[in-house]
């Protein structure tokens, strides 16, 4: 157990943590109890060598900490680094806690560290390769500011993050990515469900990820604008993807689709704009699976739009498409929550825009589909 | 300077928890403006020949060393050009030196065929006693001789050399001087103590744990999270972290990409690519919390040529988007709260070291300041871009703190100019070897070094 594992299991400030590790120690070996506990510390000072003084940080077994202090001139701090039943022959342990420790909680690294830098804000830059990351970003300050649920949200800011490395790829690499991290996204979700703000505040950056892959510059602006409004649409939302990734990944069936699609649009229809969001999902859902028979679609989709049934569940083309068939539910869904919110967020002429909304998106998908 | 402010505190952490410990705010930036615009070349054209180097890099430096030579040897010392000399007449020449070398390896002498020679194996030294000295300018080049160190001069060196031609062809030195430090740059220190830490050499993916921790430390005390409250806030005075090159270890040049065929490497990850990401994942750490310049090294994932160019911002994925990182060119020149910062990663000194009798990499550091270049030997024996129009590395103005990357140790001196100039020489070891990386004061330009250790399997710290 080292200090920095401490503090961020416990979410404490790691000066805190440092000065519980002592107090447990101390209290431990007042009571005598038998176990032995071996504990690291951490001296600080000066040190002449070379003629220079040198500032030496090291980390020391108990039995060498007083050598070391009185080896140094000057003691800048001491403090408990870790506390383990048996003996470390080397100090890898350490560095292996450390190290997996910080791993999982690498977007927040500096939130229990003693020093907080302002200039350290992730930076929003204006083209569509980056945008990705920018909209992290500003999910990540999000993130902060709300009530910090550190595992969930950091569970989530590492798939993020690992958006923008592959979104280069196209669309194919993003499915495969939406694909892979949407098990550790849904991991995080069941584990954390009650933080519904947290998991939510996050939601908006990977729908955000797939959207601009269709949508392009021209529909940023709006996004951007959604993900504040939405936040509090979402509580409920949140579970629609779960349960959609939570299809066994290997079999991407339509079957398995539609159950999925079916468990989504019977909590959808708690709310009327939802059910409309959920014709607009499986449009979606068709629109992006195939781009080649964009043609077939359409007219599907257009005759989704003029129903108003739950059962015009109509099947997917089957068409061999292994990773795209996983995140096409979780990505339309996530796709539609935004749009029919975003568009409800303008006043006046809703339908209107929806349906000039899901022309231009055709109409992307057409140019997709003749690439 | 570090430690005294923190000492007071020392012991804080050695008891029960506290009811809210304090955050300390980072320093802010108060100035840095990047001056590195010289080392990006705008296009990338390969198609000149190198000689082109070598006459602006002549004509750039003629006029301060002319000046230097009047001021020396005299207003009315006669400056003559190579092909105006006349036999026996005292005069000042100023020209390129060339050193030739026997040890020096050459392509052509390996690829001779008559010769039937192996491929000369890398020495730690060329010099010989039989090298020679031969001045060039733009047109003619003589032999030099007399009162001056053949060892110690490397090719490639603008100087001016005061003497005479003899009967036999060679110029007879009773002088030399080279263009010694420049112009000194106005001092908008800051008055209140900040520092800026230099490391170099992380060498990741080298395989060895060791190095991890330490390096793991100190990303700790960067951010914070070690020591106790008064180093915490002495921490918070770094205001920026500079990594000088080698981020990465030899150990990820694998060379079996180019020796093996290519279907039996075709599933194997290079080796750096595994690196790449621990320096990833250790970057964000760090900019999480400071802002950090990140110049690629000698075997880092960027062109060989100097000036070697930033690492991509694609490789790093994690770090790439806080706005407190940033990439930066090999020779490396910034204003950092009104104090100007030169660096290299290492390579010009460790090719100066190679072909001088110089041992010391300060004493070189100190050599290149004063003959006015960062890497003489540039093209010659160290890749670099042609150049046609203007040579960077000439140095036209004094940078306060001047230092090079992974030097086999740390060394620091504090240089005065005649003119009024202050200068930070800093050598900084290589923190894969020795754990070590230099705070510089700003405000006073001292340096302290830094040294993490951890404990293993000997007995022995």
């Amino acid at each position: 157990v080292t200090y920095k594992w401490l503090s961020y299991t416990l979410g404490v400030h790691v000066n805190q943590a440092k000065q519980m590790l002592y107090e447990y120690v101390e209290r431990k070996r007042k009571e005598n109890s038998g176990a032995q506990l071996h504990v690291t510390y951490l001296v600080a000072g000066n040190l002449p060598q070379n003629g220079h003084m040198c500032h030496k940080v090291a980390v020391v077994r108990e039995d060498k900490l007083e050598a070391m202090k009185s080896k140094l001139s000057t003691i800048a701090s001491v403090h408990v680094y870790s506390i383990q039943k048996a003996l470390l022959k080397d100090s890898s342990p350490l560095y292996n806690t450390d190290y997996d420790i910080v791993k999982t909680n690498l977007h927040n690294c500096s939130k229990f560290s003693a020093i907080h830098c302002d200039a350290a804000v992730p930076r929003m830059p204006p083209d569509i390769p980056r945008a990705q990351t920018s909209l992290q970003g500003s999910s990540q300050r999000e993130n902060e500011t709300d009530a910090p649920s550190a595992p969930a949200v950091n569970g989530h800011g590492l798939p993020a993050a690992k958006h923008p490395s592959q979104q280069h790829k196209g669309i194919m690499g993003m499915f495969a990515a939406k694909a892979a991290s949407k098990p550790q996204d849904t991991n995080k979700e069941t584990k954390a469900e009650a933080p519904g703000v947290s998991t939510a505040s996050s939601k908006p950056p990977t729908k955000n990820n797939i959207i601009n892959n269709f949508f392009g510059k021209a529909a940023m602006n709006k996004l951007k604008i959604s993900p504040a409004p939405e936040q509090p649409k979402e509580e409920k939302e949140v579970v629609k993807p779960t349960v959609a990734v939570a299809e066994p990944e290997s079999s991407p069936n339509p079957v398995v689709e539609k159950p999925g699609k079916r468990t989504e649009s019977a909590k959808i229809q708690q709310k009327d704009r939802k059910s409309k969001m959920k014709r607009v999902d499986r449009s979606d859902n068709e629109e992006e699976r195939d781009p080649e028979n964009a043609k077939r679609k359409r007219k599907r989709i257009k005759q989704l739009e003029s129903d108003s049934s739950d059962e015009e569940d109509v099947p997917p083309p089957p068409t061999p498409e292994e990773e795209k068939a996983l995140s096409p539910p979780p990505v339309s869904a996530l796709k539609t929550e935004l749009e029919p919110a975003a568009m409800e967020v303008s006043v006046g002429g809703r339908k209107r825009k929806r349906k000039r909304v899901l022309k231009s998106k055709m109409f992307i998908d057409e140019e997709e589909g003749c690439m | 300077m570090f430690s005294e402010r923190a000492a007071p505190a020392a012991q804080g952490l050695l008891g029960p928890p506290s009811a809210e410990p304090p955050t300390f705010p980072r320093v802010p930036v108060l100035g840095y403006s990047d001056c590195s615009g010289p080392f990006r070349p705008g296009e990338r054209s390969f198609g000149r020949q190198y000689a082109h180097v070598y006459a602006v890099r002549l004509a750039g430096m003629r006029p301060p060393l002319e000046r230097r030579a009047r001021g020396r040897w005299g207003n009315d010392v006669v400056l003559r050009k190579l092909s105006e000399l006349q036999a026996g007449e005292k005069c000042c020449v100023v020209g390129t030196l060339f050193k030739a070398m026997q040890l020096q390896p050459s392509i052509l002498q390996e690829i001779s065929e008559e010769h039937n020679l192996v491929p000369q194996p890398p020495l730690p030294k060329y010099i010989q006693p039989s090298d020679e000295l031969i001045l060039e300018d733009e047109l003619q080049r003589i032999k030099l001789e007399g009162a001056i160190n053949v060892q110690r001069l490397v090719t490639g060196t603008i100087l001016a050399v005061y003497g005479s031609e003899q009967d036999d062809g060679r110029f007879l030195v009773e002088d030399h001087c080279f263009a010694d430090l420049p112009p000194p740059l106005p001092w908008n220190g800051p008055s209140s103590d900040r520092f800026v830490l230099l490391a170099s050499g992380l060498g990741l993916g080298s395989g060895s744990g060791e190095a991890l921790l330490s390096t793991q430390l100190l990303v700790d005390v960067v951010t914070g999270q070690l020591g106790a409250e008064g180093e915490q806030s002495c921490a918070a005075h770094i205001s920026r972290v500079i990594l000088a090159g080698n981020l990465l270890s030899q150990n990820t040049q694998s060379r079996d990409t180019i020796n093996k065929a290519k279907y039996l490497t075709k599933k194997t990850q290079a080796a750096s690519v595994e690196a790449v990401k621990m320096l990833d994942e250790i970057l964000l750490q760090l900019c999480t919390s400071v802002p950090v310049d990140v110049m690629p090294g000698e075997f880092d994932p960027t062109n060989y040529t100097l000036p070697q160019q930033p690492l991509h911002r694609c490789m790093l994925p994690l770090s790439s988007p806080y706005t407190t990182l940033h990439l930066v060119t090999n020779p490396y020149q910034a204003n950092l709260d009104g104090v100007r910062f030169l660096g290299t990663s290492g390579q010009n000194v460790s090719d100066i070291f190679k072909y001088s009798s110089m041992d010391d990499y300060l004493e070189i550091l100190e050599w290149t300041l004063l003959a006015g270049h960062i890497s003489p030997t540039a093209p010659d024996t160290l890749g670099c871009y042609p150049f046609y129009k203007s040579d960077p590395f000439i140095l036209t103005e004094c940078p306060h703190v001047y230092f090079c990357g992974n030097a086999p140790r740390f060394q620091s001196k504090l240089l005065q100019g005649a003119e009024g100039q202050r200068v930070l020489l800093v050598t900084v070891p290589d923190f894969s070897t020795t754990q070590t990386a230099c705070l510089v004061n700003l405000r006073d330009l001292t340096c302290q070094p830094i040294t993490f250790s951890s404990f293993g399997a000997e007995d022995e710290d």
